[in-house]
């Protein structure tokens, strides 16, 4: 039976979709059988970062509304062997995601799948409730500032209160904290909240730490999940989070200030 | 089919009322002129948003102490400006016989609460809730977090972790947080002015004892220290927690 784990933050444009990508593709990497699924209905930015924007026929939605089978849904990756997308539509409104057909398609894909990851839209509304109602874990993915941590703590409470686990009085979800375009450079300015503070205001076990960094922005525009992006502080950054996600000890890396060495600064860098 | 016998035809049960002790706010009328009370609201409003969100939709008793007998009373703008700012008006008190007979031709109800510790009974259809004296309570051992509200209805409610930012704790008798208390904090929310609020590190938004608030800012001296909260002569005082 698979581990549903949602990705989510209450706030926009924190990384959540940067992040589901390249978390379901290491959790391919490592061997499991992982679909991710776009839960952000009328933009539909998953299969762009995954790459795969050119080969959607049928979506979620279709799926959801009987018009086509999961099968005929479901891309498989180019990169990964175990990894598939299931993409959401552009053009449909987000009334069309109902929560029988979530939860239709979330049993089918449970006994197929090792790990369903779900990327959830912004906001708490109804697509953010969709994406976060079946979950198992939740990864709530933060910046480094105070908007973004109210809002996180914000999607914690309502996962502690709206999940199926929470209604059917089950085991609690499973929360991790993920901080995202984290700029040590900036903590240290004073400009942006220090890990320490975003950890003492959330009270929420620490998953990893993703540094700020241009390598996700050429990662996107070429469709690449930034895990793959090789010899990067973004991809290692990531590949720490799946193993810390599977129960390997590893060392925070990437929160402190580069040290320029002296020959570098006195030749340049 | 049989069909179960519907409640509301039932025609030997007798009404039932009961009695009830309700907590007010009680909005002490300044002048009678509702142009100045509704930038009165507004400014306070502005300067203390928690304290918009403590009044929305509350029930408040108009005191017209300072009104003299004499002075015309408009009334009905005075409550469209109470309405206009999402507060209930629910009824009058200490008012001159005049302004007394213009409430009741709005159907506004005259209260004799006079003051807190024997508080005002409306005589609007609340709904007669029976408060229960037992020591019930409740203990919260996980953060609560911004947008949550916990109830501990008839005890004390204690957190053993954060009541963040945003969040509200609301308690019929007293309030422990052992966490920072950074969220709303409500004791004694029906009446009982001994209720007070306890907490490791006071960084409240809004604390309230009994039905009267403060909003906190970062500035307090307490700011960050363990804290106890409780009213004493319509006041409320905030003291330093030291065992
Ligand atoms: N570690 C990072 N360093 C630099 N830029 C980043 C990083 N992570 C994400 N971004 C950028 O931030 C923007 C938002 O990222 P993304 O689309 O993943 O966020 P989102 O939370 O899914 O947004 P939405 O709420 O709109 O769905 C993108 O332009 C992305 O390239
Ligand atoms: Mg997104």
């Amino acid at each position: 039976m698979a581990k549903i784990i949602v990705i989510t933050s209450g706030k926009g444009g924190v990384g959540k979709t940067t992040t589901s990508a390249a978390f379901a593709s290491g959790l391919a990497l490592r061997g499991y059988r992982t679909v991710v699924i776009d839960f952000d209905v009328g933009l539909r930015n998953l299969d762009l970062i995954m790459g795969c924007e050119r080969r959607v026929v049928y979506d979620l939605i279709n799926v959801i509304q009987g018009e086509a089978k999961l099968q005929q849904a479901l891309i498989k990756d180019k990169r990964c062997e175990n990894l598939y997308v299931l993409p959401t539509s552009q053009t449909r409104d987000k009334d069309a995601l109902t929560s029988e057909g979530v939860t239709a398609v979330m049993d089918e894909l449970r006994t197929e799948f090792d790990y369903i990851v779900c990327d959830s839209p912004a906001g708490i509304e109804s697509g953010a409730l969709m994406a976060l109602y079946h979950a198992d874990e939740a990864i709530v993915v933060t910046n480094p500032e105070v908007s973004s941590v109210r809002d996180s703590d914000r999607i914690l409470g309502i996962l502690a209160a709206r999940s199926r686990r929470a209604e059917q009085g089950e085991e609690p979800v499973k929360e991790h904290l993920l901080l995202t375009r984290y700029s040590p450079k900036r903590v240290e300015g004073g400009e942006m909240l220090s890990l320490q503070d975003v950890k003492e205001l959330l009270r929420t076990p620490l998953l990893g730490v993703i540094p700020e960094s241009e390598v996700i922005l050429q990662a996107s525009n070429q469709g690449i999940p930034a895990i793959h992006m090789e010899n990067s502080d973004v991809a290692e950054a990531y590949k720490d989070v799946v193993a810390r996600f599977l129960g390997e000890e590893r060392p925070l890396r990437f929160i402190h200030p580069v040290k320029v060495g002296f020959f570098k600064r006195l030749f340049g860098g | 089919m049989a069909n179960p016998r519907s409640p509301g035809t039932e025609t030997s049960a007798p009404l039932r009322v009961s009695g009830g002790v309700f907590t007010l706010s009680i909005l002490h009328l300044e002048s009678n002129n509702p142009q100045q009370l509704a930038q009165r609201i507004a400014e306070e409003h502005q300067r203390h948003p928690a304290a918009a969100d403590f009044h929305r939709h509350a029930p408040v008793v108009l005191d017209l102490s300072a009104i003299p007998e004499e002075a015309p009373l408009a009334l009905t703008e005075i409550l469209n400006v109470l309405r206009a700012a999402d507060w209930f008006p629910v009824g009058l008190r200490n008012a001159a016989p005049r302004h007394q007979a213009l409430a009741q031709d709005l159907n506004l109800p005259v209260l004799r609460g006079q003051d807190r510790n024997a508080a005002p009974q409306p005589e609007t259809p609340a709904p007669a809730q029976s408060v229960s004296t037992s020591p019930g309570g409740l203990t919260i051992d996980h953060p609560i977090r911004g947008g949550q509200r916990s109830y501990a209805r008839g005890g004390d409610l204690v957190c053993l972790a954060a009541v963040n930012a945003g969040a509200e704790v609301i308690a019929d008798g007293n309030i422990h947080v052992y966490g920072p208390l950074r969220g709303r904090a409500l004791a004694g929310v029906n009446g009982q002015d001994s209720a007070r609020i306890f907490c490791m590190s006071l960084e409240a938004e809004l604390i309230s004892v009994a039905g009267l608030y403060r909003i906190l800012e970062s500035d307090h001296p307490l700011w960050g220290k363990a804290a106890q909260i409780y009213s004493r002569d319509e006041q409320l005082h905030i003291t330093a927690l030291t065992l």
